[in-house]
């Protein structure tokens, strides 16, 4: 368990510094485009197509470290009016069927990217488009173990709490 | 079987499960029985992702974190006071002026509120406007000036229903202008009523407050004119925006430090792009199947039975609207609801920039309608008052700004009028 945790922190520092620096190059590189396309009447082709897939990369990096800092949006609108005791059961619940949930969405991931692996469309200076795609099984990865491992800790400490 | 299904995704949402998740299984379990591969999914998302504008999102979003976390909010404050001081009904204006600002870059994510709230709260106290008063101005404007760009919602909505966002950003100076100024009517009357006193205009505080704010004021004005200029597109306007403004809070203001803050901010602000961004990956595909297997028409062959008129439309549309804005946030709303509203308000023949005015006006009086607005949660927390006491303090706002919304429906003009003028 405390080694599970360990490796979890460690993960997302990892996640949140390629994070800040995708951010960063998008940021720079799209003023870049800006300048260049502005100033010298000229732009870099592979660039547009490159920071769209950035998009993507950030906002999924962003995705799996929202688990950890319970940003997800949800409709939480039955907890309102029930007891305290019955809310952590039901963070059981809802934490185990989110990551059951995100274990089959990896699956489907899994199988796109191999579909586009196959195809063998190229986006730009020859890189296959699925190398970038391996963002979504990826980030959804780690979003179904955190959302497991979460709902394991909550059956575990609410088990101990009963005995 | 499929009630149950139903049924079953139904109470995993009310129960709290993410909306991401939920969205996801009722698209695997439909790709399933559609004997459809999974892998289905993620196809749309990657039709979002090739459109240009998608890269606006983080940009701004980024943009609107740095500004909400510098002195933005006081200067903003203050320039407003020195100018709308002097007339009737002036604090209101400016708690509405500078909350709609900050709304247009910060998207309405309830960080108006926080944010603006500790500022502006105390200083309608202050000018002895009653508590309930000031409670419920703070609360409903929280989500003002969602219209105004480059409120993310208006690009979100952009990309879904496949319109211009350089038409949205202009359709929307109008409409959202109307909401401000009903509003500071009602401010007006108030104050009257109460008999408060005014703040003189004073030359020498006006200059020192507009001196301290040159260089945020003009920013949404540039980014308008840069557009309709023909200068830069709204991802090129992100950019220099997103540059923009890191350079003058950590260079010029130095309320931002670039290495202690800056990585904070991006991390933070980049939580919340992919939040909606998720929502994006397993929505889109779901609701591109439903438009596939005819759902909205079906859907509307049931309601032509009974409406005939896009006026009855667009009633049912705005109680519809209404009730997803209060149970939903804005951002899967949109999300969800507009790709399966829009094949049938085709039908009825209604512009789509003007669907797109009204679906954000809609949404964001949603925000603060009881019982569960959530706005009304965020300013209870923020202003440590109980949820009833902020159902009654929002009630004569919601009543101004229904009217509001109403004129918004049913008179187009007002959205449409400076994109016909501008063509």
């Amino acid at each position: 368990m405390q080694i599970l945790r360990r490796f979890d922190h460690y993960l997302a520092k990892f996640e949140s510094w390629v994070l800040v620096f995708l951010l960063a190059l998008m940021v720079l590189l799209s003023f870049g485009q800006v300048v260049l396309r502005n100033v010298f009447d000229f732009g870099l082709l592979w660039a547009d197509t490159f920071l769209r897939q950035l998009v993507l990369w950030v906002g999924f990096l962003g995705a799996s470290l929202a688990v950890r800092e319970k940003r997800h949006i949800a409709i939480d609108f039955i907890p309102n009016f029930l007891p305290e005791r019955w809310l952590k059961p039901l963070r059981v619940v809802v934490d185990f069927s989110t990551g059951m949930i995100s274990l089959f969405l990896l699956i489907a991931a899994w199988n796109f990217l191999q579909y586009e692996k196959e195809s063998g469309s190229i986006l730009f200076l020859d890189i296959p488009v699925w190398i970038f795609q391996t963002i979504l099984p990826f980030s959804l990865g780690v979003i179904a173990i955190r959302f497991l491992f979460r709902s394991l800790g909550g059956a575990l400490s609410f088990w101990k709490a009963e005995e | 079987m499929t009630f149950f299904i139903i049924l079953g995704i139904i109470l995993l949402t009310l129960i709290g499960t993410p909306l991401f998740a939920v969205i996801g299984l009722a698209a695997l379990l439909s790709f399933y029985f559609a004997d459809i591969d999974s892998a289905a999914i993620f196809i749309e998302l990657y039709r979002v992702a090739s459109s240009p504008t998608l890269l606006a999102i983080p940009l701004f979003t980024f943009a609107g974190f740095v500004m909400a976390e510098s002195k933005t909010p006081q200067r903003l404050t203050r320039l407003s006071q020195c100018f709308l001081g002097g007339i009737p009904g002036g604090v209101p204006l400016v708690v509405l002026m500078a909350c709609a600002f900050f709304t247009a870059f910060t998207g309405a994510s309830g960080v108006t509120i926080i944010a603006l709230g500790g500022l502006l709260y105390p200083l309608l106290l202050k000018e002895k406007y009653s508590k309930n008063f000031s409670l419920g101005l703070m609360t409903s404007s929280g989500s003002l000036g969602l219209l105004f760009p480059p409120s993310l919602p208006l690009i979100l909505y952009g990309l879904v229903a496949q319109v211009n966002i350089d038409q949205l950003f202009i359709a929307g100076l109008i409409p959202g202008l109307l909401m401000i100024f009903i509003i500071a009517l009602y401010g007006m009357f108030i104050s009257s009523r109460l008999k408060i006193k005014r703040t003189p205009f004073q030359l020498g505080d006006a200059a020192q407050a507009l001196r301290a704010a040159a260089w945020e004021i003009p920013l949404p004005f540039a980014i308008i004119f840069g557009i309709y200029g023909g200068i830069f597109t709204v991802t090129e306007a992100a950019a220099v925006t997103a540059v923009y403004v890191v350079v003058i809070e950590s260079w010029v203001y130095k309320d931002i430090h670039p290495f202690k803050d800056l990585p904070r901010l991006m991390h933070d602000s980049m939580i919340l792009v992919g939040t909606i961004l998720i929502i994006l990956g397993t929505a889109m595909g779901f609701t591109s199947y439903l438009v596939d297997e005819q759902i909205p028409m079906q859907m509307l062959e049931t309601m032509q039975k009974y409406i005939h008129d896009p006026i009855t439309f667009l009633i049912l549309l705005n109680v519809f609207l209404l009730l997803v804005g209060c149970m939903m946030d804005i951002f899967s709303a949109i999300i969800v609801v507009v790709p399966l509203i829009v094949p049938i308000a085709k039908s009825y023949d209604i512009n789509m920039v003007h669907l797109g005015i009204i679906f954000l006006t809609n949404l964001e009086i949603g925000y603060s309608t009881p019982p569960v607005g959530i706005n009304l949660f965020i300013a209870s927390s923020r202003f440590k008052e109980p949820v009833v006491r902020l159902y009654r303090a929002t009630l004569p706002f919601l009543g101004i700004r229904l009217i509001g919304l109403l004129l918004i429906t049913y008179i187009p003009w007002f959205s449409l009028v400076l994109i016909n003028y501008l063509q």
